[in-house]
């Protein structure tokens, strides 16, 4: 049995109107009727008050605030609607150090540019299938950057670490 | 070595699965992603006059920087650099991707103290330009390849200077 994508509400948000389009041709062939654009992290995060959207395509870059930006808002802000709404990035940051820094963010999945149908597809059924379990701490809150769980980790606590230094400068 | 703090984990119901079923797993939506390889190919037509507009983007971004140096306008022509990395390839020109992914790595990678070679940004837009009035969506031309790696080679020094 396939997705019945039309109850679906996803949020694209992308300061550049033809990525918009491209993404969202791409879901309305899907079968997602209710696709909500906002060309700012500002207007999203309205948009996103308003509709509560099940999923949000989100760009990195933006003038403004960013795609980290806005997800770290929707994952800490006392107003925000739905702190586990799956993030699906999209980005033509691909080092190792941008990915880590998305995560931190509490992004759940990525699409590198240039945007396929495809990835688009996979990454709709990760959110929907094989979704992470959250972690709350003292500094972050967001999906588990381990897919096998965080109870399994037993290194070092980079993130404390890193907001330890950030505290003592 | 064990934990040094506590951490709470929590798997929040599934909403998604619930909304939108698909049995134990559906996997890949097959006619879903043929209707939609169907919809680019429709929305292909709009494609170089999209490209078209990224170019000019990129070009008045490079005017107004040789203008003004300076931090926003820095920015501005990082952005345009940017999109155009993420869009050229889909756009079906492959050269242009790489060409302003060299731009973007210039700029983004130089430290910001120091100042950005305006003949070598001019370089990559010039050749991005040509790239896109030859309509070279070829990614093995020979000449748009030799010059996007000789493009590549000297940011590689840029970077390294």
């Amino acid at each position: 049995m396939s997705y019945q994508f039309d109850r679906l509400k996803i949020l694209v948000v992308d300061d550049n109107a033809h990525m918009r389009k491209l993404v969202t041709t791409i879901l309305q062939a899907f079968g997602v009727i209710q696709i909500y654009e906002a060309d700012s992290g500002e207007r999203a995060w309205a948009v996103l008050r308003e509709s509560n959207p099940d999923v949000c395509v989100v760009d990195w870059m933006m003038d403004g605030m960013s795609g980290l930006e806005f997800t770290n808002k929707i994952r800490t802000a006392p107003q925000t609607p739905n702190p586990f709404v799956p993030v699906i990035m999209l980005t033509g940051h691909t080092h190792i150090d941008q990915v880590r820094q998305a995560r931190d963010a509490g992004v759940n999945e990525f699409i590198a540019k240039p945007v396929s149908v495809k990835t688009m597809m996979q990454r709709l059924v990760s959110v929907i299938e094989s979704p992470r379990p959250y972690v709350r701490t003292q500094v972050y809150f967001g999906p588990c950057r381990r897919r096998r769980g965080a109870e399994e980790y037993r290194g070092p606590e980079r993130r404390e670490k890193k907001a330890a230094a950030e505290a003592a400068e | 070595m064990a934990r040094e703090h506590p951490i709470e984990l929590f798997m929040p119901p599934n909403m998604l699965k619930a909304k939108v079923g698909g049995g134990v797993f559906a996997g890949l939506d097959m006619g879903a992603i043929r209707r939609a390889e169907a919809a680019m190919e429709e929305i292909k037509s709009e494609f170089s006059a999209w490209a078209a507009a990224d170019v000019e983007k990129l070009m008045a971004a490079r005017a107004r920087f040789a203008k003004t140096p300076d931090a926003p306008s820095r920015s501005a022509l990082l952005r345009a650099a940017h999109d155009m990395k993420g869009q050229a390839a889909t756009f079906n020109y492959p050269l242009i991707a790489r060409v302003s992914g060299s731009l973007s790595k210039l700029i983004g990678e130089l430290p910001a103290e120091k100042e950005l070679p305006l003949g070598l940004v001019d370089a990559h837009v010039s050749a991005i330009h040509v790239i896109y009035r030859d309509k070279v969506m070829d990614e093995s031309n020979k000449v748009a390849l030799a010059l996007t790696l000789e493009l590549e080679a000297r940011v590689a020094e840029a970077l390294k200077a």
